[in-house]
């Protein structure tokens, strides 16, 4: 498990690795689904210096707009 | 002439000196988007680039700013590179005009070598890397989504091919953005209605034509194939999915084929968009690939999207210019001379126009809005005289200089439609819309002082073919 440098959440996974051995690994996050490799910037991979206005609060996620418009059979 | 697949373009712009191959080790981030993006800015005439020597990867290869160019775009439709922009206009407008032209059917295809139908994982089977640093993650960007009308499903027609936003968002799940205004969302609609899935296409690394055409703004009931066939002047080929009735480009390199999930909507974005501006942190949906097949090697095509202009603005703006052009002439067959609808997609768009009585180019205008295309975007419509070619800058600028009156020519319709990523739109989808008489008023309009234009000494036309040349 890794911490996902946008949303903070400690559960994201390794999705892939490098071809060529010990390169680099993507990880992705099952909160905000944010994707990163390893080997990116620390403005990317480091929470701490994860651009403050592209942070995500997961607290926000489910009142995200649906778009498009889900009909209204699947609105619960 | 028509390209017989992606390789076989890439071929023709290595040729003509349009295809610059990056063999010096990049790494995914942030080299690959960072060279195409200072690329773009080297002008207009740049060439594709082929990354083929990618950090962590043995024999991945990258294509970007495959059509980044008027040189590379003039060689989508077999014109010599250095077509000026209006030929390649006029051009484009008289092939558009062979629309439908048949497609050509094939058993089997060159992505049929390599077959995966089990532990599919998108991140190992693609070269995928971050383009702009809020991104949200990897994205497909340049791929065609094949869907199709399941209340019709016999219409060829109706059958839709778009180029969408897509975020890889799992190693065989993607997220998609159908905006309400695009051909899938009519389709997702009806397969949510439903209750099923709606089977899905999306083929990857495709030649130019098919590409040129999904970006066009067609009726619903017009191919997208058919459209390729007409401007490539040849019978597009296509050859059928193994889930489902869907037709798919002969010469992808890259070809999932999945179903967009009914009523499932997620976490998506922000992605850098072509308004220069990030949009997301809303809730898309989804599509799950069950199969994919590719070429032995295959070479992956991606596209840099970000603030104007980059390969989007030349893949959009004469089959943007075009169809705008072909709807104001219904209305206006002897008047309109060119339309240049190449800003943002057309959210600024240029008409030329004879005028037959005054306040005749305001109703030009005015019908520019009331396009289909116009209802989502035009937000400015600069309307010049027939002798200023939309294409020359500094020439609409000289007719908005002299021959535009605030107090007459300016005119601005309250809340209209646009669409919802225009930035400056409030509410989101809602704006206000000007347009701008830069025309020389005619009577019963007889104000100014317009009586003298200039004229040029003769034989001007005479010089400037002699000119050209000497210079050559
Ligand atoms: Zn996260």
């Amino acid at each position: 498990m890794h911490t996902c440098p946008r949303c903070e959440s400690k559960k994201a996974e390794v999705v892939s690795k490098s071809p060529v051995e010990g390169a680099w690994e993507v990880y992705m996050c099952p909160v905000c689904i944010f994707t990163w490799r390893s080997i990116e910037p620390e403005t990317i991979t480091n929470p701490e210096k994860y651009n403050r206005a592209f942070k995500v609060n997961p607290a926000d996620i489910p009142f995200a707009e649906n778009v498009p418009a889900l009909p209204a059979k699947y609105i619960k | 002439m028509a390209y017989k697949d992606f390789r076989d373009f890439l071929a023709t712009l290595e040729k003509e000196g349009q295809l610059l191959t990056i063999n010096d080790e990049v790494k995914p981030e942030p080299d690959i988007a960072a060279a195409t993006k200072a690329m773009s800015k080297l002008g207009a005439e740049t060439p594709a680039m082929l990354f083929d020597n990618i950090y962590g990867y043995n024999d991945a290869k990258v294509a970007m700013n495959v059509m980044g160019s008027w040189p590379n775009h003039a060689l989508m439709m077999s014109l010599p590179k250095n077509t000026p922009l209006k030929d390649q206009f006029f051009e484009f407008a008289r092939r558009y005009d062979q629309f439908p032209m048949p497609v050509q059917r094939e058993e089997t295809a060159p992505f049929h070598e390599v077959e995966i139908t089990e532990n599919i994982n998108l991140f190992d089977i693609l070269p995928l890397f971050r383009l702009n640093q809020g991104d949200g993650g990897f994205y497909i960007d340049k791929a065609c989504v094949i869907s199709r009308d399941l209340d019709d499903p016999e219409h060829f027609g109706k059958q839709n091919v778009g180029i969408y936003r897509m975020q890889v968002k799992g190693k065989d799940r993607l997220g998609i953005q159908p905006v309400p205004q695009h051909d899938i969302a009519i389709h997702l609609r009806q397969a949510e209605e439903r209750g099923e899935n709606l089977p899905v296409v999306i083929a990857l690394g495709n030649e130019p034509a098919i590409t040129t055409a999904a970006a066009t703004p067609l009726h619903y009931d017009q191919s997208e194939y058919e459209m390729a066939g007409a401007i490539q002047g040849e019978p597009y080929r296509i050859v059928k999915a193994k889930d489902s009735d869907l037709d798919i480009p002969w010469g992808a390199e890259v070809v999932l084929e999945g179903e967009l999930l009914a009523g499932v909507r997620e976490f998506e974005g922000p992605f850098g968009e072509f308004t220069g501006h990030y949009s997301g942190g809303r809730s898309m949906p989804v599509i799950k690939i069950n199969r994919v097949y590719h070429r032995q090697n295959p070479i992956f095509e991606h596209l840099y999207i970000g603030m104007p202009w980059t390969e989007t603005d030349y893949m959009i703006g004469i089959n943007t210019s075009v169809p705008l052009y072909q709807q104001l002439k219904e209305a206006f067959p002897n008047e309109i001379q060119a339309v240049n609808a190449m800003y943002t997609h057309g959210l600024v768009a240029i008409i030329s126009t004879k005028r037959r009585y005054g306040g005749f180019a305001k109703a030009v205008g005015m019908r520019a809005l009331t396009t289909p295309h116009g209802l989502g975007y035009c937000k400015l419509v600069i309307v010049v005289d027939e002798d200023v070619d939309p294409f020359n800058l500094p020439q609409v600028m000289w007719a908005l200089s002299t021959k535009m009156h605030p107090k007459h020519d300016a005119v601005i319709i309250p809340d209209l439609s646009v669409l919802a990523l225009d930035p400056g739109s409030s509410p989101s989808g809602i704006t206000h819309k000007m347009v701008l008489d830069a025309t020389t008023p005619v009577a019963p309009e007889t104000r100014g002082h317009y009586s003298q234009p200039l004229d040029s000494p003769l034989n001007v036309e005479k010089w400037e073919q002699r000119l050209r040349e000497l210079l050559r």
